[in-house]
């Protein structure tokens, strides 16, 4: 009996040495780092350039793990607080000030300096160097991708309305007279403006010459005239009846209703239209894009940027990798590599984004070599000329939400848009100045 | 008294430490650990990454005087009345009805006891498409446009709902078992005394199956304060009725997790448990006066 429990214990003590081993990842004789992203659809664009820089580096091996954008940041937070960070993840604008803030993210601005010194400069624009800067100025990220919002429409129900398809020219007025007329043509929905900041109001309040912050991103300009403008005319368009409400766009996302040829228009960012086509099979060659329609009257504001009434909002993503990571320098050579031109080629060719690296933005179009039905990808890269960058800044995290609640309770009509538009400045600009200070 | 233990005595009691250890570690550091962690927070301001700044009673006056806060406790309040009573009241039924002799017995208990099986991630989408306002069999049945999840007067009411739905089955297996426990003689002795069904039920059925109903009434109290899952699963950022649903441990995920407010967030949190503690009290002070324990 005796003789059995030690022989148990033994073996359970094995068992337990060989895990721990098997923990270190050392067993092959390998790096073994991981690669964190959120969004699968990426993951084979992403595991491609893996793949070409272990073909250089056999002694690495890199596991791409993807989760859902909302638990990303939950888990990324608490990794950051352990200092068991991924190797090497994707960052966002959003977050990226306030990761750098705090001192967790590598310094990469070096990176290149043997290969050319103004690498970034030349090889990316401002907008993608901007999207990957801390708040000290120096770069935090490799740029990965840049992407921008575009109009989706049904050329079906603009057909049997007898409405001419949207142009490069198209006006607020004509976005509103089309969809007025297609309602009444076919009764279905005309333009579905959604409760959303960068696919939504943030177009808007740029094109009628407001911001949501200033340019040096130290206050918010909700109350701006042209912001005003611009918000009175995108949340109204839920009371006309060519427009769904809140309240429906909370069961169905606009992008569901479009496809279930529930309304002709909606505004939709290009990172999505691949798994668009891909999971729509019915409904390919029935729609198309188009340029976001202008302000025919912008408010000329010293704050806004000179832009004739045009507007989409730009953002872009960068690789990352924590500043005290124990595989620090193998990771920082990886995205060294994940900005060199033949990795933004792979990522491009694979359909996963639109390449930061300046001449590679065509590779995109190859995500749509399986499809005969053809969308007209040229608005999206001529949309580019007139991108402004999504607004965040060290704050955003604190305001973001909350200034959400607002704007819903907006819509939900119990304050008017004016009140709530008062507190949304209000509350951007306390957190802002709380952030300021603590800095 | 301890002092005087005699070797044997002591390496037992030494033993009985050790057998006990696993549970006791895992309680101070999975449970104990992270109240005091919590209470210490609420105290804080969190600056970011697990760094915070000692700022007094700042949270609790930021939350006492937020109509945010009040209205998630009352809707959290209201989701418990919703929930509670009636959700109690059905399960004695269902539990009374699978005591009786009924045919398919076996199959009913089954059914009832089906949503306890199925993820609660799957529950709340597929009733997410259930209270749909466009399409959901309620509205085709009543022939009305209710838009059950983002209307704020019938948001709470649905999450309720689904909320009893998914526990009745449970709770009715609780209160069968101890329905099961009353003897068959008492019944017998009272209907010789010529009592009718009804009068049985209040003075044989309620007192005898008492204990199991407090147990039941307890731990449902418990798990509806602290409902979350489900308003997480059934409401968007963008619900427009958004706070006019959130609960308190709702509240607690947003501020701590969506605006990484964790002082803030913590303090809720202090809040729910207080409430909690207040309302056990109450009900173990109440079961002096309704529940049986002895025939």
């Amino acid at each position: 009996m005796r003789k059995l429990s030690h022989l148990i214990a033994a073996v359970l003590t094995l068992a337990l040495l060989l895990s721990i081993t098997g923990c270190g990842g050392s067993a092959d004789g390998k790096t073994h780092l991981t690669f964190q992203i959120w969004d699968v659809y990426q993951r084979p664009g992403m595991q491609a350039m893996c793949d070409a820089y272990t073909a250089q580096r056999p002694d690495v091996v890199i596991e791409v793990q993807a989760t859902s954008w909302s638990e990303y940041w939950t888990k990324l937070e608490a990794s950051a607080e352990s200092n068991t960070m991924p190797d090497i993840f994707w960052m966002h604008t959003n977050q990226l000030l306030y990761y750098a803030g705090f001192g967790m993210l590598a310094d990469v601005t070096d990176l290149y300096d043997d290969v050319e010194p103004d690498y970034y400069e030349k090889h990316f624009s401002e907008i993608s160097r901007s999207n990957a800067s801390g708040s000290d100025g120096r770069l935090y990220g490799v740029p990965k991708d840049k992407d921008n919002g575009l109009l989706v429409y049904n050329k079906e129900m603009f057909d049997a309305a007898g409405v001419p398809y949207p142009t490069d020219d198209w006006t607020w007025e004509d976005l509103t007279d089309a969809s007025r007329k297609i309602y009444d043509a076919t009764g279905k929905y005309g333009f579905m403006a959604y409760n959303d900041d960068q696919l939504g109001y943030w177009c808007f309040v740029y094109q009628a010459g407001g911001h949501i912050l200033t340019a040096d991103r130290t206050q918010a300009g909700y109350t701006n005239p042209g912001s005003v403008k611009a918000m009175e005319f995108y949340v109204n368009m839920q009371k006309e009846d060519w427009c769904p409400d809140q309240t429906y766009f909370t069961e169905t996302a606009p992008g569901t209703a479009f496809f279930s040829e529930a309304g002709a228009m909606y505004l939709e960012g290009n990172w999505n239209l691949p798994q668009l086509m891909e999971n729509y099979p019915d409904m390919r060659g029935k729609w198309d894009l188009a340029k976001l329609p202008k302000c025919a009257d912008p408010i000329e504001d010293s704050e806004s940027l000179d832009q004739d009434g045009r507007a989409t909002m730009s953002n872009g993503l960068c690789y990352s990798t924590a500043a005290h990571g124990k595989k620090r320098d193998i990771a920082l050579d990886v995205i060294k590599f994940f900005g060199t031109e033949e990795a933004q080629r792979i990522q491009g060719e694979n359909g996963a984004a639109i390449p930061a690296y300046i001449g590679c933005e065509e590779t995109w179009r190859s995500a749509f070599d399986a499809y005969d039905e053809k969308l007209n990808l040229d608005v999206i890269f001529d949309q580019f000329d007139y991108a402004v960058q999504a607004v965040y800044n060290s704050a955003s995290p604190k305001w973001k939400s909350q200034v959400l609640d607002e704007l819903t309770r907006v819509y939900a009509g119990s304050q008017d848009l004016m009140t709530g538009l008062e507190k949304m400045q209000q509350i951007a600009d306390t957190e802002t100045a709380k952030k300021l200070a603590s800095d | 008294m301890n002092g005087k233990l005699s070797a044997a005595a002591r390496r037992e009691e030494n033993w009985g430490w050790f057998m006990v250890a696993p549970t006791i570690i895992g309680l101070v550091v999975l449970n104990l650990w992270p109240f005091i962690q919590t209470l210490y927070a609420s105290f804080c301001e969190h600056l970011g990454f697990g760094r915070y700044k000692f700022i007094g009673l700042q949270n609790y006056v930021d939350m006492f005087g937020n109509a945010e806060f009040w209205k998630a406790t009352w809707n959290t309040v209201y989701f418990c009345i919703l929930t509670v009573p009636v959700g109690i009241a059905l399960a004695l039924l269902i539990a009374m009805l699978l005591n009786a002799k009924v045919k398919f017995k076996g199959g009913f208990r089954t059914i009832f006891f089906l949503p306890l099986v199925c993820a609660p991630a799957a529950i709340a989408m597929v009733w997410r498409w259930i209270f749909n306002g466009e399409y959901g069999v309620p509205n085709q049945l009543l022939g009305a446009k209710i838009q059950w999840i983002t209307d704020p007067k019938t948001a709470v009411l649905a999450v309720a709902i689904v909320s009893v739905w998914s526990s009745v089955g449970y709770d009715a297996v609780l209160l069968l078992a101890g329905l099961q426990n009353i003897p068959k003689t008492l019944y017998e002795a009272n209907s010789i005394d010529g009592a009718g069904k009804i009068r049985q039920f209040f003075t044989i059925t309620l007192p005898m199956v008492s204990p199991t109903l407090f147990s039941v009434l307890i731990m449902r109290l418990m798990a509806s304060m602290k409902i979350y899952d489900l308003i997480y699963m059934m409401a968007d950022e963008t619900n427009p009725a958004l706070t006019d649903m959130q609960s308190l441990m709702y509240l607690f995920y947003r501020s701590s997790f969506v605006a990484g407010d964790r002082g803030y967030g913590s303090a809720i949190v202090i809040w729910t448990v207080g409430l909690i503690l207040l309302v056990t009290l109450v009900q173990f002070w109440g079961q002096k006066k309704w529940v049986t324990y002895d025939i």
